[in-house]
């Protein structure tokens, strides 16, 4: 550390180096902290869960109630103690509230004035977030699985939404109408991302086993399916045509410059594709555990030298590097299935929800303090032995 | 010291206590203490014990954990970064993943983890963030009530809960079927209630009703009573009746018939008083002849009737006080004017306490248990009361079914020797063809098998015995009958006489006799259904089995030779022959097997030829020896091979025991796989609780033979040979032939 500040000092290294070094040492030291709170407003386990990429002050969790939380994660407090405090919800009791699970909730990409939601009971509500009012609702045929907004988009304003139906839909919020039906998958859409380089390129993934990129400019059918053996025949696949994973295909994630994909399949397995060729890179994982029917909300972090991925692992998080597939850690806390993470670039931490309840917050731990005396006194009291003195006792 | 630490593990989580001993327990902490790699060593075998499937191994390796848990700060960490497996493991947090047996520990073990939990979550709570979430969980998610003294997790009230949906289900279910069974039925239960409410009322009127229906329906009321003892015997009996109106079969005087139904000691007072038997055949005359000739008026003659009767037997005076106990029973006499309607009631009696009653308690224990509390229920106890309250009346009612069988009797014994009877019956009879075998008369030890009444006393017959016997003999057959003139028929009527009135002197002997043997014989016959043989029976057909064919009639065409007459031994045979198989008999087998047993016991079993354990069934004395001397060689032989196939050095026990003294494995346990693992195990944790035991009910030995793996192959092999054999029957047709 004293190396890189030094470093930077003297102009020896790009500015960027020392940003990532703390970045990565930040993210591996990720763990529960005792001081980090977040407010328990939840009945029902929570199923996706956005931080507005702005500031990244404000985060929006779903709950499978139909309830949306906004949480408030900023510290003012001056205090190591903090509890994220709920700042408005959409409770049960709220006039305009989902009737089923809320399956995926995003922020409007570039402003914190508006929310978008998306539930099993077939409908997609955007919300403005001053009056918590839905704005508009679209409404569908299926269940929506996921939807998602463009991060980089300029030119159009779409959100792509994966319901039961093997169609991929396009609403636009300019016109407030689905403008377009992508087709090509056989079975559900589990997971819809755009790319955050090009703002019309579309990544879907369905329970057929296949994800496939889209250009959405284009009418006749998508750019690419993702395949797992790269276009070599496979003898194992029944149908001749080779899918993205053997099993259903429930998550879906680009890397922040966009020039990588993972999908995760039930299958157990994860997949780093690249994103321009839809080459599967081949990148071995081991086995992600992954049980889930519906769509699994993974995150991948952004700013460190190798990049994590950060996945849901049974009842912990599985962090993996990305190039190199090695499993750094596996974070324990949840009492239950997690079903989404969300990583909050700023400050390195990261917020998990499982079907316990809880939303959890992982926070990197602080520098261990340099011994002296005067720490020792400050050692909790509860860390310390209590083996009786007498060494008969034991 | 890893190697004691495992031990100490082992001993102190098998030992089966509900308290930890103390000493080992010193040691334990004691090696945890001198470092951190022993503790973690330690947690790790606590570990795995408590995913141990005993819930005593469980409880005890809590206790140890929970003693380390309080003691160091390394054993929490380590605990806590896996206390969700923790807790499932120890309060079953899991609902598909519950508590090892034996239940009490469990339930023990449930209680203390949960105490622990929430006395860790106050003392170091604070510190670790994940007991704090753990805690959290239980309270929050699973809904662990830490104040509540059963202690049930949420896990097991779900569990709980499911049970008692799938029984609501099932009630829902059958409730739904009770009730559409009841919409259906309760018209079919109101209609035959009427029916039997309006039969009573026929039977029984009111007594307010009496007036209403007096010409055909008259009660048939019989009122007993006791006299205080003025007389004989004979007038004791008759006395009782002087209300008596009641209907009564033609052919027989009313007072001698309910004398006979209410005195079986009517027939004693006769053999006493012959005089008066005289009298009462007397009586019996008259009233028959009255009753043939007035037909109906018999009320107002039976005034007339006591009057004589009491002339007759000498009571003059009537002074005697008569204290007249009216019973409060009644009993309804079927006659023919009501036999219609007994019918009735005995068939909606039946039908009510076979198919109703038990269909309406049914549906009130169901609605009952289901906790349905409404008009359904309602509905059921009304119905389950009218119903209940029709089979009372029935009882009190006192329908004497007897009588009617008695009548058929009668009936049958009529057809043959009554002739002088009213123009009815003759045509009623008379159409009748006389059955073939047909039985005049059924000897006493044969009647139950015709399900006829045992003999009674008065009838026709007896009236008309003085009168003449050898008319009789020629009126017994009926009209119209052939020539052949069975004399049996008549000897049976006279046969009859004698055993109605043994007392009459033995006129017919000769003929008694005869018809006596011939009875036996007859009994002794085979009864035989009907056949060709029967009806050609001493014809001889000429013609049977001759096979005529008839010569061509076509004017050219005709073969050259024609055999007119074809005979057929078989067919002219057939009209002569019989078969008749003859199976044998059935005979119980009365042996047992009784070869010695390895218990000491004899074997019980009855086979006829076979026992299918010890082979051929030989005859064998009390202690099992066989009895032939051959056997007892043979049997030995067997013994000696069978010494001889395994040496006696490696018989198991003695082996089990020199094992025991060396610590060698000799093997004993290869021999004798069963016992011997059995008792290695037993040897292993001698504290535990045996769950294996525990769990020897019904339902795991039928589990262990059903899902034998043995039987399991079996029956997949039969039903892929039955597949294959479809195959194979088809398989020169293609779709067949490709699966």
């Amino acid at each position: 550390m004293l190396g890189f500040l030094a470093a930077r000092q003297a102009g020896l290294e790009e500015p960027a180096r020392l940003r990532r070094a703390e970045a990565t040492r930040r993210v591996l030291s990720l763990d529960l902290n005792k001081d980090r709170d977040v407010e328990r407003i939840h009945g029902c386990g929570i199923n996706s869960l956005d931080i507005e990429p702005v500031e990244g002050r404000y985060m929006l969790s779903g709950g499978s109630d139909g309830v949306i939380v906004l949480y408030d994660l900023a510290n003012f407090s001056r205090k190591p103690c903090y509890t994220c405090k709920a700042v408005c919800s959409v409770g049960r009791s709220h006039p305009n509230v989902h009737k089923y699970s809320v399956e995926t909730v995003q922020w409007y990409p570039h402003d914190t004035g508006m929310f978008t939601s998306s539930s099993f009971d077939k409908t997609l509500k955007i919300w403005d977030t001053n009056t918590l009012q839905p704005a508009d609702v679209f409404h569908f045929d299926g269940t929506v699985y996921s939807h998602h907004m463009s991060p980089v988009a300029t030119k159009h304003c779409l959100i792509a939404v994966g319901t039961k139906s093997p169609k991929v839909q396009l609403c636009d919020l300019k016109s407030g109408s689905c403008s377009h039906i992508l087709q090509g998958h056989r079975q559900e859409v589990l997971a819809v991302s755009w790319s955050p380089r090009h703002e019309y390129i579309l990544a879907t993934a369905s329970a057929d086993g296949r994800a496939k990129l889209w250009d959405v400019r284009r009418a006749s059918g998508c750019l690419t399916t993702l395949d797992q053996h790269n276009g070599e025949k496979c003898k194992t696949s029944s149908e001749g045509v080779n899918t993205t994973h053997n099993g259903r295909v429930n998550g879906l994630c680009y890397t922040h410059d966009g020039l990588h994909l993972l999908t995760v399949g039930t299958d157990d397995r994860m997949r780093l594709w690249n994103s321009s060729t839809g080459e599967n890179t081949l990148v071995n994982y081991g086995k992600v555990c992954n049980e889930s029917r519906k769509g699994l909300k993974f995150t991948i972090s952004w700013g460190c030298n190798p990049e994590f991925a950060f996945v849901p692992y049974k009842s912990t998080i599985a962090v993996y590097t990305i190039f190199s597939g090695e499993l750094i850690t596996r974070l324990r806390g949840h009492y239950s299935t997690v079903d989404c993470c969300v990583f909050q670039p700023h400050f390195q931490e990261l917020y998990s929800g499982s079907k316990d309840c809880n939303i959890l917050a992982w926070i990197p731990a602080l520098r261990e303090p340099i011994p002296d005396d005067t720490s020792e006194k400050q050692l909790n009291p509860a860390y310390e032995d209590a083996w009786s003195s007498s060494e008969d006792e034991g | 010291m890893e190697q004691r630490l495992a031990e100490l593990v082992e001993e102190l989580t098998t030992s089966g206590q509900p308290q930890l001993e103390p000493g080992s327990m010193r040691e334990l902490k004691k090696i945890c203490r001198s470092s951190e790699e022993h503790l973690a060593r330690a947690y790790h075998l606590l570990m795995t014990r408590l995913q141990e499937e005993h819930a005593e191994i469980r409880f005890s390796a809590f206790q140890i954990a929970h003693e380390l848990f309080a003691r160091s700060h390394h054993f929490r960490t380590l605990l806590i970064a896996d206390f969700q497996d923790f807790l499932e493991l120890t309060v079953g947090t899991d609902h598909e993943q519950p508590l090892p047996p034996p239940k009490e520990v469990a339930q023990k073990l449930r209680r203390a983890a949960i105490k622990a939990v929430q006395g860790w979550h106050e003392k170091y709570g604070e510190a670790y963030k994940k007991l704090a979430l753990g805690y959290h969980f239980l309270k929050q998610n699973k809904k662990v009530d830490f104040q509540d003294v059963s202690a049930r997790t949420l896990a097991e009230r779900r569990r709980e809960e499911e049970k008692q949906k799938r029984l609501d289900n099932i009630y829902k279910e059958k409730t739904r079927k009770a009730e559409k069974e009841m919409a259906e039925m309760s018209p079919e239960i109101a209609d035959t209630l009427t029916e039997m409410e309006n039969c009573f009322r026929l039977l029984m009127p009111d007594p307010f009703d009496f007036t209403v229906n007096d010409a055909e329906l008259e009660p048939n009321k019989q009122i007993t009573a006791s006299e205080n003892k003025p007389a004989s015997p004979s007038s004791s009996q008759i006395a009782p009746h002087p209300s008596y109106f009641g209907h009564v079969d033609d052919e027989q005087p009313c007072c001698s018939k309910d004398l006979l139904s209410v005195s079986p000691c009517f027939k004693t007072g006769r053999n006493e008083d012959t005089s008066e038997e005289q009298e009462q055949q007397d009586q019996k005359e008259l009233d028959g002849g009255i009753r043939s000739e007035l037909g109906s008026d018999i009320p107002a003659l039976s005034d007339d009737d006591y009057q004589t009767f009491v002339r007759n037997h000498g009571l003059i005076s009537h002074k005697y006080t008569l204290d007249l106990e009216i019973s409060t029973d009644i009993k309804v006499h079927e006659n023919e004017d009501n036999t219609a309607i007994i019918n009735n009631v005995m068939d909606a009696h039946k039908l009510l306490r076979n198919k109703f009653l038990p269909a309406v308690q049914s549906w009130i224990q169901l609605f009952t248990r289901v906790g349905i509390n409404d008009d359904r229920l309602r509905c059921a106890i009304d119905l389950k009361n009218k119903l209940e309250s029709a089979m009372k009346k029935y009882k009190e009612m006192n329908i004497s079914i007897k009588e009617r069988k008695r009548k058929l009797g009668k009936r049958n014994r009529m057809k043959a020797s009554d002739d002088d009877d009213d123009d009815d019956d003759d045509d009623e009879f008379v159409e009748v063809p006389e059955k073939e075998g047909y039985e005049p008369h059924i000897p006493d030890h044969l009647r139950e098998e015709y399900g006829l009444e045992p003999l009674s006393p008065p009838s026709t017959h007896g009236k008309e015995a003085p009168g003449g016997r050898a008319p009789l003999s020629s009126r017994a057959q009926p009209k119209g009958n052939e020539d052949e003139l069975d004399p049996t028929c008549a000897a049976a009527t006279l046969k009859l006489i004698r055993d109605q009135l043994p007392k009459l002197p033995p006129v017919h002997t000769r003929l008694s006799i005869e018809t006596r043997k011939r009875a036996e014989e007859r009994a002794r016959a085979p009864v035989l259904p009907f056949g060709l043989d029967l009806h050609y029976w001493g014809q001889d057909q000429p013609s049977a089995g001759k096979i005529l064919k008839l010569s061509s009639q076509h004017r050219f065409w005709a073969p050259n030779e024609v055999e007119e007459e074809v005979e057929n031994k078989e067919i002219s045979d057939m009209l002569k022959t019989r078969y008749i198989t003859f199976a044998g008999e059935f005979e119980p087998v009365r042996h047992k097997c009784r070869a010695p047993m390895p218990n000491g016991g004899l074997c019980q079993r009855q086979d006829r030829f076979k026992c299918p354990f010890h082979g051929k069934i030989i005859p064998r004395d009390e202690s099992g020896i066989p009895l032939n001397s051959e056997d007892r060689a043979r049997e030995a032989k067997m013994q000696f091979e069978k010494q001889a196939a395994q040496p006696e050095w490696r018989d198991p026990e003695f082996m089990r025991e020199v094992e025991a003294a060396t610590g060698v494995d000799l093997g004993s346990s290869k021999n004798n796989e069963k016992g011997g693992k059995k008792k290695g195990k037993k040897k292993k944790y001698p504290n535990l609780t045996d769950l294996k035991q525990q769990a020897d009910n019904s339902r795991s030995r039928l589990e262990k033979k059903v899902f034998n793996k043995g039987a399991m192959k079996r029956v997949v092999k039969a039903m892929n040979r039955v597949d294959q054999r479809k195959h194979e029957k088809f398989a020169n047709q293609f779709n067949y032939a490709l699966n």
